[in-house]
């Protein structure tokens, strides 16, 4: 039987997958985890191979879930740009010179451009920035 | 509409975007039922590399809701798996696929048909 450290590793990536699962194959995963690491496999390589199928099962395990992880990873997204952005705007002065670059042969991509009335690049906006008559 | 560059000759090639895993899995199968210690094991021995047992999981349960595969009562706390009749058609479009691109290739290398 392989150490009890070893069980409890792969233990704790079988109880990432769903209870579902679990309930279905969790007895034989645990055999076939024991049996792989008596023959050689080392414990760690069978808890990482579980946690991944564990993330794997999760994420396919049917279209609503699809669309749910689709959808979080979306507001994810939505939120780290608007992160990004906020950074961006902020008053500092750095930041403001960054983004009045405007009239440049390449300019940002648009979804990267602040939205609002005082940063319309490109639009005949005023050169200078509007919030801080010193930029 | 069949596309023929895409489906092999004797049908659609539906394990072609199902992975390795699936592919070696029905190939295992294809001799009679097994549970996943002894898929691990078959695979091992005929292919020389060792699926994890995630990786395994992934492909069986990926290979029943298509219907390619069927599980059968459990022996014990062994669940074993049989190849279905569409899983034997599917298994054997995607070696016929896979034949035509290694004829092709060895062709290109300059080794002949085998």
């Amino acid at each position: 039987m392989p150490g009890s450290r070893s069980m409890r590793q792969v233990e704790s990536a079988l109880r990432c997958y769903p209870r579902r699962w679990r309930g279905r194959h969790g007895d034989e995963a645990a055999e076939i985890a024991s049996l792989l690491i008596r023959g050689g496999t080392p414990a760690r390589s069978v808890a990482w191979s579980y946690l991944m199928g564990a993330a794997r099962t999760r994420l396919v395990t049917g279209p609503r879930r699809r669309l749910g992880a689709a959808v979080g990873a979306l507001l994810l997204a939505a939120g780290s740009l608007g992160v990004s952005l906020a950074l961006l705007s902020s008053p500092a002065p750095a930041n403001a010179a960054n983004v009045t670059h405007s009239r440049t042969a390449h300019p940002r991509p648009a979804d990267l451009r602040p939205a609002g009335p005082r940063h319309e690049i490109g639009r005949g906006a005023p050169d200078r920035c509007v919030r801080h008559d010193d930029c | 509409m069949a596309d023929p560059k895409r489906d092999g000759i004797g049908g659609p090639d539906v394990l072609r975007r199902a992975g390795d895993a699936s592919v070696l899995i029905l190939t295992s199968l294809a001799d009679g039922s097994k549970h996943g210690y002894a898929l691990i094991q078959d695979i091992k021995g005929f292919a020389g590399l060792q699926l994890g047992p995630g990786t395994l999981y992934g492909a069986l349960d990926r290979l029943e809701r298509m219907g390619l595969i069927e599980a059968l009562p459990a022996e014990d706390r062994r669940q074993p798996y049989r190849i279905t009749a569409a899983g034997a058609v599917a298994l054997r479009a995607h070696l016929d696929s896979i034949e035509r691109v290694t004829s092709v290739g060895r062709l290109r290398l300059g080794l002949g048909e085998i």
